[in-house]
């Protein structure tokens, strides 16, 4: 049993020493760029990659700003698709599985938005409907993917592709989570850093700029 | 009514390689970041008028596009076959002609937003080309292809342009740390005077032969600056722009003269590393890399030497660095 254990935190480790750099920065510059435009970066998966959206948009809107939380600042406004379940089921009850992201997506989605979508395989038909809903409105879509990363790899901007054998979900879904949660460290320290920087100028110099940072902290 | 937005943007390194003089026989290479500031253009449907209008430094009103002055809208109007029933503005918070890329900022956002307008939408790529093709295929500017790709994209970049045309880009991915260090060692110092990018490049342009080996090492200095970036190591940057900056001078007669000569030498007696004219040189703005311990004392002689200088304008513009591109701020005309 220990052995079965040492196999998965072997893979794990792996796909970890190999996370696309390249590509989760360019993601993470996508969120940067959403948040200066005051931008809706929405999020969506099935089944467990649902749950990591949930999550992910619990700590993008809350946790990144929670050493600041009564500083009137802009926040990130991330949002899980659908928002509720009875969009979800009305879709998919009524048109069918595949419009349960696309449909209700259309309602919100502005050409200034993000997308993030999240699927393992990269080929859930309704996470790919979705993403093309986002092409056609020229919405950047960071793709979130594991196995050989299927359309959403290809259809993505940002492609953070965790490379498995097909039906790999735990390591994916494991990685994926950490993936996310890197998106929430960076950002936590980023604006703890201006927030920190701007509250004592003596103890990291600031130039005086009347800039992103002083857009960010108006009222300081 | 629609709004459209581009940034403006700092150059560092490679600026002039992105003729097609040069581009075609060796690859263009420039870096580049897209700045806090921001043009925006308001394009609105008026149907009960007939008119063409265009708001920016002056307010034109005419029947039909082919009448107006501003040669950008009226050659992107003309083009789209737009030709009444419709007012546009742009706004922005500097002056035009200041070297930080306005002109091809306007056209982005322009094309960004007329094609919005008419219910169609333009990718950072589409939009970078639709710019390109209205300032040098129709407006016919003696002017490179850099400044569209900034101001489409945005973030920091290396801009690489290919001898088939085509223009790479890619990102130069900085954390917010060395970010925002960056941003604290950078000086921009608008001189108060404005030029006209036009005769400088021209003779740049007609010189691109002449100037093809300087022009080699200009792009091929846009990798090893990137790098200095990488490491943080504005100090290796500053000394790359002071020798970016000697070369740069020797492309056309009129990129600097006494007076920026002058305010160069005392931002550098003052422990600046080193820096450049930005945009086509011959005013606009002087940007320096700095210590941040001596930042503002090279601010305070900048402000001295350009005050003695007769520049009664001069003045420091705080910049940031932004990753946001070409948008469309508002499509009132539905999605």
């Amino acid at each position: 049993m220990e052995r079965y254990i040492q196999e998965f935190s072997q893979k794990a480790i792996s796909l970890l020493r190999n996370l696309p750099r390249v590509e989760i920065a360019k993601a993470m510059n996508i969120l940067q760029a959403a948040y200066e435009r005051d931008a809706r970066i929405y999020v969506a998966g099935n089944g467990g990659s649902l749950s990591l959206a949930t999550h992910w948009v619990a700590d993008f809107n809350k946790t990144v700003f929670s050493h600041h939380l009564d500083t009137p600042q802009r926040r990130f406004q991330a949002i899980r698709v659908p928002t509720t379940e009875e969009e979800l089921t009305a879709w998919a009850n009524d048109v069918g599985f595949d419009m349960v992201f696309a449909g209700p997506l259309r309602n919100y989605l502005q050409d200034s938005d993000v997308l993030i979508a999240i699927s393992s395989s990269g080929k859930s038909e309704n996470i790919i409907r979705a993403v093309e809903l986002a092409r056609s409105q020229t919405v950047p879509v960071i793709g979130i993917s594991g196995f050989d990363g299927g359309r959403l790899n290809l259809l993505s901007d940002a492609k953070i592709l965790i490379p498995t054998t097909p039906g790999e979900y735990e390591l994916v879904e494991s990685v994926h989570a950490i993936v996310l949660h890197i998106f929430t460290k960076y950002f936590r320290e980023y604006f703890d850093h201006v927030f920190f920087s701007r509250k004592s100028p003596e103890a990291a110099y600031v130039a005086p700029v009347s800039s992103t940072v002083d857009r960010i902290f108006a009222a300081l | 009514m629609v709004i459209s937005s581009a940034p403006m943007r700092i150059s560092f390194a490679g600026g002039g390689t992105d003729f097609p003089e040069f581009y075609t026989k060796y690859p263009g290479r420039v870096i580049s970041t897209a700045i806090d500031k921001f043009i925006f253009i308001v394009i609105n449907h008026a149907p009960y008028t007939n008119h063409v209008a265009a708001r920016y430094s002056l307010c034109e009103d005419v029947s039909h596009p082919s009448e107006l002055k501003n040669t950008r809208i009226r050659e992107a109007l003309l083009d789209l076959g737009i030709e009444a029933n419709i007012e546009i503005g742009s706004f922005a918070p500097i002056p035009a002609r200041t070297g930080l890329g306005s002109s091809s900022s306007f056209s982005v956002a322009l094309m960004k937003g007329l094609y919005a307008y008419i219910g169609e939408r333009l990718d950072k790529r589409e939009v970078a080309e639709a710019a390109c093709r209205l300032e040098i295929d129709l407006v016919k500017e003696p002017i490179g292809k850099q400044d569209q790709y900034a101001a489409a994209f945005g973030g920091f970049n290396v801009l690489q342009f290919n001898a088939d045309g085509s223009v790479d880009v890619e990102p130069v991915l900085l954390d917010y740390k060395k970010r925002m260090d960056l941003e604290n060692h950078l000086i921009l110092f608008f001189l108060g005077t404005m030029r006209d990018a036009s005769s400088v490049l021209a003779e740049q342009k007609a010189n691109t032969e002449r100037n093809f080996e300087i022009l080699k090492r200009m792009s091929d200095s846009v990798p090893v600056f990137k790098e200095a970036l990488l490491r943080a190591d504005f100090e290796s940057a500053g000394k790359m722009l002071l020798e970016g900056w000697m070369m740069k001078k020797q492309l056309a007669s009129a990129i600097s003269n006494p007076a920026i000569d002058t305010l160069y030498e005392i931002a550098m007696s003052r422990g600046a590393w080193g820096g450049k004219v930005l945009g086509a040189g011959g005013a606009g703005c002087l940007m320096m890399l700095s210590p941040v311990s001596r930042r503002a004392a090279v601010v305070d002689a900048l402000m001295g030497g350009a005050k003695a200088e007769g520049f009664e304008n001069a003045c420091e513009i705080p910049v940031g660095f932004v990753q946001v591109g070409a948008e469309i701020v508002i499509n009132s005309n539905g999605r």
